[in-house]
């Protein structure tokens, strides 16, 4: 693993690192997949967050609705490239990391062993605190080990991950359940400093109509959970899946799976509002499953306290609401009944509120979620921090990793007595591209090189080595938005080279200026350039072309070139 | 033409270089020849005058490997290379060494196959072009005195303004709100190629020894009134001066410093 740390405090972060919620260093594994670097770019992300190949299955990747490259063409497909190389690394077999040595006394409790709490687990861990996660269930893992169902997130990918975080040193207790064997009392007795409670969202929603108690029902994560440990679950031929989300889709795909004739999916907004992954709807598609849109059920209908049929009614959508999509609306007098043998609602979770302690719930709130500090996460009792959805309310993989990311820098701050609110980067995005217009023209003044991959989901799952290849096409792609140096030096001739002028014998003739692809050149006030050490990349065609040779690349001089092209000669004589 | 394998140095974008390069590269069946790879940030990182020095010593060929337009990494430092090569050919022409010496090459990091054909060719190139004048140990003087002119006309500034300018005289409008063509901005570069070759050829001969207008017109074959308007020029710009009269011919030395 590199030892390099960063050489310069970064507040300025591309678009795809930015809109990241755990913030992992996209850029940076991108450029080291564009050099073949697979074992390297996996450390790297690993040194973000602890989950390469889960998030490159099942994440919703933020990052590529920011990618610049849209105002181009097309978003890099970055989680098909985590998923390449953490795929790679499994194959060859992951080498085993040094646990990391314990220089911390002080012991830190997490419940929970889902993404949120794994997270902050190995980043305390990283540190080298003691950290035992607790976990109810009798496989670490959470809604990735139970919930997500086997043919979008294989068992033994979550397993390899898991494995990774306990073997630099993290302690997994499963089938301890919180509230009933430990409590926040019984942790502190034993000698915890701080807790993280990361218990996540683990009932699912009620529809509230009537008939909802029937026989045929199925709860969505009970469902889920039951197919995931291997459960004969009953679906009978036709099942109607209510929701729009992820788990709505998995669902249906499941009960398919499961022998069920005829799956669909209702879903009370139209297919542009779906939650869910577009490519997830379209494997979906694929299989067979039948979507209605703009319906909404109204009552189930039983016979013999059975499920006989559904009955919906139409909508049609009104104004935006709070999240931003069209509110459904219901059309009277139009119900209408699907004949099914069993309904999967899948339309949200809620929390456990008997695992909650009360002291940390707001009594005044409708839904036992946790109330935290926005900022440091803590909660109402000192030593106790909270994240994850049971904070949140449901969400993804990603936004629980960055929760536990936020935790455990809380939590070091507060075991090391330090200010919470302190040390905290804001997070700028930015991107050097002056105009993308002109970047535009560009493509097309020259003839489209050779044939050029696209890679989507499903190809990433094909021959290692084509894909490879086709993955460091892909990675090509990427702009590099952010300043240099994101790979952390991986790169050898990168070590954040630098453009470097000499204030005596710049004219200020402005050419550095025009022909710096990432405008870090400015004219200051004595009318002499200036390089912006934030923004230059190192690539050195000022120093190329300024008039007077006035600027001078600080590692990779002239002289340095004349002298490789010089040896190179010499050698050959 | 000859048996020796040609001295071949390849500037390459490290965007282009990756693992499988290297290790295409060095192995031995594939390439006919030896290749010494310089890796560059950008290959628009190339500096004309270092491409010249690297002929001044010898070498027979340079190859320059960018990425393939549009994907350069840092949007068209690929095509400021090309500009430079432009101006290198024009200055190589000039010299009597063959402008094929230096060739600019697209490649991207997979075409493994498709760079070892770029060096299969270039070798092939080279061996048909033979060994460079300046090669071993006596290079030819008259060959060495043109590319050094060159190598300083490169590093001038009126040439390195008028490259680097390139792009935004010729796509927008100058100060003026004229519209300059590519066709009479290649003729303008043309010129000053020419005109700063020669008097940079000029001072290079005065270093030597003092010089006179005859003697100089007979060397570039140039009517003797042509070379006395550079001379004007250069005695205002402080390159050369006076040096004596012989009899009525006024002989004229370089200044040291310019």
């Amino acid at each position: 693993m590199a030892t390099n740390i960063r050489m310069f405090t970064k507040k300025k972060l591309p678009p795809c690192c930015a809109a990241c919620p755990a913030h992992v260093n996209v850029q940076g594994y991108v450029s080291l997949i564009q050099r073949g670097k697979f074992k390297e770019a996996v450390e790297l992300i690993r040194k973000d967050m602890p989950f390469p190949a889960i998030c490159g299955r099942v994440c919703f990747s933020p990052c590529e609705d920011a990618c610049a490259r849209v105002n181009l063409d097309q978003a890099v497909a970055i989680r098909a490239l985590k998923r390449i190389v953490a795929d790679i690394e499994r194959e060859k077999g992951r080498v085993k990391p040094e646990p990391v040595q314990k220089t911390r006394i002080e012991k830190v409790a997490i419940i929970g062993a889902g993404p949120a709490g794994l997270t902050a687990a190995y980043e305390l861990a990283k540190l080298g605190y003691p950290v035992t996660v607790f976990e109810r269930m009798l496989e670490p893992g959470g809604m990735m080990r139970y919930c997500i169902p086997n043919f979008r997130l294989e068992k033994f990918v979550v397993a390899n991950e898991i494995a990774y975080i306990k073997d630099i040193g993290v302690e997994i207790k499963t089938g301890i359940e919180f509230g009933k064997d430990i409590t926040l009392e019984s942790l502190r007795n034993e000698g915890c400093k701080a807790v993280f409670v990361a218990i996540g969202t683990q009932l699912s929603r009620k529809m509230n109509v009537s008939g909802e108690d029937l026989e045929g029902v199925i709860q969505i994560l009970e469902f889920l959970r039951a197919v995931s440990v291997g459960q004969h679950v009953d679906v009978g031929e036709r099942v109607a899946v209510i929701g729009g989300g992820n788990s709505a889709i998995d669902a249906a795909r499941t009960a398919k799976r499961l022998g069920a004739k005829e799956a669909m999916i209702l879903y009370r907004r139209t297919r542009n509002e779906m939650p869910a992954l577009p490519h997830e709807i379209e494997a979906a598609e694929r299989e067979g499953i039948k979507f209605h849109f703009l319906v909404a059920p109204k009552r189930i209908i039983g016979e013999n306290g059975k499920v006989k049929a559904i009955e919906c009614l139409r909508m049609r959508l009104g104004e935006p609401d709070a999240s931003g999509r069209r509110r459904p609306i219901p059309i009277s007098f139009s119900e209408h009944q699907y004949e099914v043998d069993s309904v999967i609602p899948a339309i949200g979770q809620i929390p456990e509120k008997s695992c909650v302690p009360h002291e940390l719930l707001d009594e005044k709130a409708k839904e036992a979620l946790i109330p935290v500090d926005e900022i440091t996460t803590e909660t109402k009792i000192e030593g106790v921090f909270a994240g994850g959805d049971i904070v949140t309310g449901p969400a993804s993989i990603i936004q629980a990793v960055g929760a536990g990311k936020q935790a455990a820098f809380s939590i070091h701050r507060y075991l090391s007595g330090q200010d919470l609110r302190a040390g905290r980067e804001e997070v700028e995005e930015t991107t050097w591209v002056k105009d993308w217009e002109s970047l535009r023209q560009k493509s097309r003044r020259y003839e489209a090189p050779t044939e050029k991959p696209r890679l989507s989901f499903e190809e990433a799952t094909r021959f290692l080595e084509e894909t490879k290849r086709k993955a460091m096409f892909e990675a090509f792609r990427c702009l590099g938005c952010g300043p240099c140096s994101e790979c952390l030096s991986e790169i050898d001739l990168c070590e954040r080279d630098k453009a470097v002028v000499d204030e005596n014998l710049c004219t200020g003739c402005n050419i550095c200026a025009i022909v710096c692809p990432v405008a870090a050149i400015e004219k200051n006030e004595n009318e002499v350039a200036q390089v912006n050490e934030d923004l230059c990349k190192g690539c050195g065609i000022c120093a190329a072309h300024c008039p007077e040779r006035a600027i001078t690349m600080q590692r990779l001089t002239d002289e340095n070139i004349l002298t490789c092209a010089l040896t190179a000669l010499r050698r050959r004589d | 033409m000859s048996a020796e394998k040609p001295k071949i140095v390849c500037f390459m974008c490290n965007w282009v270089f990756c693992d499988e390069t290297e290790s295409a590269i060095s192995q031995e069946q594939q390439i006919p020849f030896d290749v010494n790879v310089v890796r560059l940030m950008c290959i628009g990182r190339i500096d004309p005058v270092v491409v010249l020095e690297t002929f001044e010593r010898g070498a027979d060929g340079v190859l320059l490997i960018g990425c393939t337009p549009p994907d350069c990494h840092f949007v068209e430092g690929n095509l400021y290379a090309e500009r430079t090569v432009k101006l290198l050919k024009r200055l190589l022409a000039l010299t009597d060494l063959e402008p094929e010496r230096l060739e600019l090459r697209w490649s991207s990091p997979i075409e493994e196959v498709r760079l070892i054909q770029i060096l299969t060719d270039f070798a092939a190139q080279m061996h048909k072009l033979g060994t460079s004048p300046l090669a071993g140990e006596g290079p030819d003087e008259k060959v060495l005195l043109n590319v050094s002119a060159a190598k300083s006309a490169a590093a001038d500034f009126r040439l390195r303004v008028l490259t680097g300018r390139e792009k935004e005289l010729t796509e927008n409008l100058n100060v003026y709100g004229e519209e300059i063509s590519q066709e009479e901005f290649d003729g303008l570069i043309d010129d000053a190629a020419k005109t700063e070759f020669i008097r940079q050829k000029i001072y290079l001969l005065a270093r030597q020894k003092p010089r006179s207008v005859k003697e100089l017109a007979i060397v570039f074959q140039m009517k003797p009134a042509s070379v006395l308007r550079h001379i004007v020029d250069m005695r205002r710009k402080g390159m050369i001066a006076l040096d004596r009269v012989e009899e009525t011919t006024p002989l004229y030395k370089a200044l040291e410093v310019q």
